[in-house]
């Protein structure tokens, strides 16, 4: 319940008129105070004395932890102080020194600092005619807690998913790995949100000029806010007009915590489970972290099933269009007359029949996510009978393409990652123009193309493509082929040259 | 911006080209095509060709709900060329024929014996066909009839065809399936000569047309894989019956599996299963003569015994070796009386086997090779090995 934010006052991004020091006189302040913030209703500030002299505690409600403030700020100040004369220099290094129990208690001097913690979550206490002001980390408010994880699924393996704050899931990734090592470093993005952004690594693991560039490309960023971590993504991805994702996210604690091991950076953002993973290769968005816990064996196959949903996803439709109607004699008789029976009567083109039953699908999935769950089964009952059983019957299009239109669209649910399906569903379209107009020739020249900017790539430095292109036989052990974990015996090299030994392969039995 | 301009026009240049300049390629629906099984060719009297091509009806083959439409139809028409005769079809086929699929080519008996080569010509040149179909003679009637013939259980009647040589092949080893690109090469070759499938049509062909020829169980009207013709150049000359037919396949190692029957020693025959056979020729040159050592090697098993014999004794075992070893010698010695001497035709390839053996030899006679041919000499050694007699040892009708 209790949560908090790593706060570093020296990097605000805010350069604007606040940072003037505090105006002595309490009431002074606090009227500023309550112009700066339009007298928000939310802005509770309570006024109190310490024998004659003035005092005030500020927070926000709903952002702070009342009990906190009420059991170890209001009873110390108003009940335990002292009763007795003394100066406010005296005073105020009592209350810092010795009267607040508070685990977490910062001194500042001006008013961006003050706005900034008051509106992260603290408590200022103002004492009059102080000049400075003391921040005590009170910061409470209602969030999910951490839940199963309801975009990536898993059978086997820690079922836990990141929480929309911050500090929860830097613990969790704490808890992962009890390493001295693990470095949490946090910035605040976002000039008008101040968004807490935290890099986290392993010093002796992850190649330093990776951090280097993660927090250059980070500080670069000038936006008024941040919401979710997909701004901070299309800031600092390498390609910015390629499909291809250079940037891998997860909200699994345990995907995260095996890309730090592997030398990979994160960077958690607040107010977003959905934590950023660079540098991501494109093999990376066909492995799952249940690849690791299952058997190699099944990790192995599972790998290449999923290459080979790939294929089917990007290419499929467009072969169809090809074989059809260009290579004929590629199809085997017999076939090829079951296919010809199936388009008898069928009116439109197979690139027209190809392209209504895509786009059918594509449109069925995004009303099947933004519809609300109860409406759900409803849109999959329209699709499947409505659509694809009536299209069949009315003679619209042939049984072969809704086989194929359905072989598609599962093999682009197969993926582990989201975001490679993106570039699959969109280049699947430019795939079937070009089997349409030039066939088989086309598709090649497209994919000739597509290899071609693959291997261009790079995230973070890194080529996209590695360690196929460039290729590295020590970093194909865990590729396709999966070797047991006492056979993955070094860090992938492309990512990292540090520390590279990972395992004993002699400590196994036998 | 100006900096990236130049090379980028290069590219799109480029690739406009690669899209552009290329060979062969149009698209067609599948519905738009006449899917070609089967052609037949053969010649008028006054030396025009007849065309005669086999379309398949798709629907009314893969279908949950046949109705009496016939699966095929056949459209014939005659041209001064077979390109000619293609053309002219479109004015009776209202799709446009697709002959990338075709299975088999039926050639009439005239233009077999007038030869093949000129028509064989489109059909190598042309880019839409494979080179993997059949090339077969209608031995005992005009290719339109037979093209005419709905077959029963197999659809297509192509198919029927193309399987029944395959299968005869794989069996029966009293036939030799060949296809285009086999039949050129052995025409162009001076030390070889093309065989072909003959194929009969049984029965009235007035009903083999009507789809009711299928709704009896012993259809009226069938085709049947008949023995092989034989020619010399591109020209037929005459045929083998089905002991030669094996007896060429024996000799050239063609055969999968076969049955040889020989009579026993009383009364009643034995039949044995061979299952693995390998054939050689080697040549030699004996006195300026060129000599070929066939060699049969085969393994098999007893497959049937209608006398009494008691093949638990090795010696009768061996007989029955024997026995087959020379039935083995004998259909090819048929074969050599028919084709060597009958007709002169190399159809095992004897004069291929002195060009690889003995080309030095072969360069002197290369020229004239039909002259030498007919006096090859020929060793025929043949080896059988019976190694399994089935369940039991003693026929079942053996009075102990």
């Amino acid at each position: 319940m209790n949560q908090g934010n790593d706060q570093n006052p020296n990097q605000s991004p805010n350069k604007e008129s606040n940072s003037f020091p505090l105006l002595p006189p309490l009431e002074d302040s606090l009227s500023h105070i309550e112009t700066v913030l339009g007298k928000s209703t939310d802005l509770v500030i309570r006024r109190f004395a310490i024998y004659k002299t003035r005092c005030a505690v500020l927070y926000i409600d709903g952002l702070v932890d009342k009990n906190t403030i009420q059991n170890f700020i209001m009873e110390a100040l108003m009940l335990e102080m002292p009763h007795k004369r003394v100066s406010v220099k005296e005073l105020y290094h009592t209350i810092k020194q010795a009267s607040l129990p508070i685990g977490e208690l910062t001194e500042f001097t001006d008013y961006e600092a003050l706005f900034k913690r008051l509106l992260s979550g603290e408590t200022i206490l103002l004492i009059d005619k102080e000049k400075k002001a003391l921040a005590a980390s009170t910061r409470g408010w209602r969030d999910r807690g951490v839940q199963e994880s309801t975009s990536e699924s898993v059978i086997r393996g820690p079922k836990e998913a990141f929480t929309e704050t911050l500090r929860t899931n830097t613990a969790l990734l704490r808890r992962k790995i009890k390493d001295p090592k693990l470095r949490i470093e946090s910035k605040a993005i976002g000039e008008v949100t101040r968004t807490d952004v935290a890099v986290v690594y392993l010093q002796d693991v992850a190649e330093d000029n990776i951090v280097k560039e993660v927090h250059r490309r980070l500080d670069k960023i000038e936006i008024d806010g941040i919401l979710e971590s997909g701004y901070i993504e299309e800031y600092i991805q390498d390609a910015q007009y390629s499909p291809f994702p250079t940037v891998y996210y997860s909200e699994k604690p345990d995907a995260i915590a095996g890309g730090l091991l592997e030398g990979r950076v994160a960077i958690i953002t607040d107010g977003t489970p959905d934590v950023l993973l660079v540098p991501a290769l494109f093999v990376n968005f066909f492995q799952s972290s249940e690849d690791y816990y299952q058997r190699a064996d099944i990790s192995t196959f599972l790998r290449i099933l999923r290459l080979v949903c790939f294929n089917i996803a990007l290419f499929m439709p467009s072969l169809y269009i090809a074989f059809t109607t260009f290579h004929q004699e590629m199809i085997p008789a017999p076939l090829l007359i079951s296919l010809a029976a199936q388009r008898e009567g069928v009116p439109f083109p197979a690139f027209i029949e190809a392209l209504l039953m895509e786009l059918t699908f594509e449109i069925l999935r995004e009303a099947g996510v933004r519809l609300p769950k109860p409406v759900g089964s409803a849109v999959s009952i329209v699709g499947a009978l409505v659509l694809g059983q009536s299209a069949v019957q009315a003679g619209l299009v042939s049984p072969a393409m809704v086989i194929v239109v359905a072989l598609t669209a599962i093999s682009s649910f197969v993926f582990p990652a989201y975001n490679i399906a993106i570039p699959i569903r969109m280049l699947r379209f430019l795939f079937m123009i070009l089997a349409a107009t030039f066939g088989l020739y086309g598709i090649i020249l497209a994919l000739i193309a597509m290899v071609l900017h693959l291997c261009s790539l790079k995230s973070f430095g890194v080529p996209y493509m590695s360690p196929f292109a460039p290729i590295q036989p020590k970093d194909q052990k865990d590729v396709l082929i999966r070797f047991p974990h006492w056979g993955l015996f070094s860090r992938p090299s492309s990512l990292t040259k540090k520390n590279e030994k990972r395992t004993n392969p002699s400590s196994k039995e036998n | 911006m100006k900096t990236y301009n130049f090379p980028f026009r290069k590219l799109l240049l480029i690739l406009i080209c690669l899209l552009l300049l290329t060979g062969c390629w149009n698209s067609r629906e599948l519905d738009e095509l006449g899917i070609v099984v089967t052609l037949g060719i053969d010649k008028t009297d006054e030396g025009d060709y007849i065309l005669s091509v086999q379309v398949i009806n798709p629907s009314e083959i893969a279908t949950d709900a046949p109705t009496s439409r016939p699966p095929v139809s056949t459209y014939t028409t005659t041209g001064r060329t077979l390109m000619e005769a293609f053309r002219r079809l479109t004015a009776k086929n209202p799709r446009t024929t697709y002959l990338s699929q075709l299975r088999l080519v039926i050639l009439g008996k005239t233009v077999a014996e007038e030869g093949v080569m000129p028509v064989l010509d489109l059909l190598y040149r042309d880019h839409e066909f494979r080179t993997s179909f059949y090339v077969t003679v209608a031995k005992n009637a005009p290719v339109e009839s037979m093209l005419s013939i709905i077959t029963p259980y197999e659809k297509i009647p192509a198919n029927k065809i193309m399987s029944s040589i395959e299968n005869v092949e794989r069996h029966w080893a009293a036939t030799k399936g060949v296809s285009i690109d086999k039949v050129i090469a052995s025409i162009r070759n001076p030390g070889e000569d093309p065989v072909m499938s003959g194929i009969l049509l049984l029965g009235e062909e007035d009903i083999g047309t009507n789809i009711s020829n299928v709704e009896n169980v012993d259809a009226p009207t069938k085709l049947e894989i008949d023995e092989i013709g034989v020619f010399k150049g591109d020209k037929l000359v005459g045929w083998l019956n089905e002991l030669e037919s094996q007896g060429l396949n024996y000799a050239t190692g063609n055969v999968h599996s076969t049955v040889i029957t020989h009579p026993c020693q009383d009364e009643g025959s034995l039949s044995v299963e061979l299952l693995r056979t390998s054939g050689a020729m080697k040549g030699k040159i004996k006195n300026n003569q060129p000599v070929i050592d066939i060699k049969v090697e085969a393994e098999g098993n007893v497959g049937e015994v209608d006398c009494k014999v008691d093949l638990s004794k090795p010696e009768a075992l061996e007989k029955v070796n024997k026995q087959a070893e020379k039935a083995i010698k004998e259909s090819i010695e048929a074969t050599l009386a028919k084709a060597q001497k009958e007709y002169g035709s190399d159809v095992f390839g004897f004069g291929g086997v002195i060009h690889r053996d003995q080309p030095k030899y072969w360069k002197k006679v290369e020229k004239e090779w039909s002259s030498y041919y007919q006096d090859v000499e020929v060793n025929i050694d043949a080896t059988v090995k019976i190694r399994r007699k089935g369940n039991s040892t003693q026929p079942i009708n053996k009075e102990s």
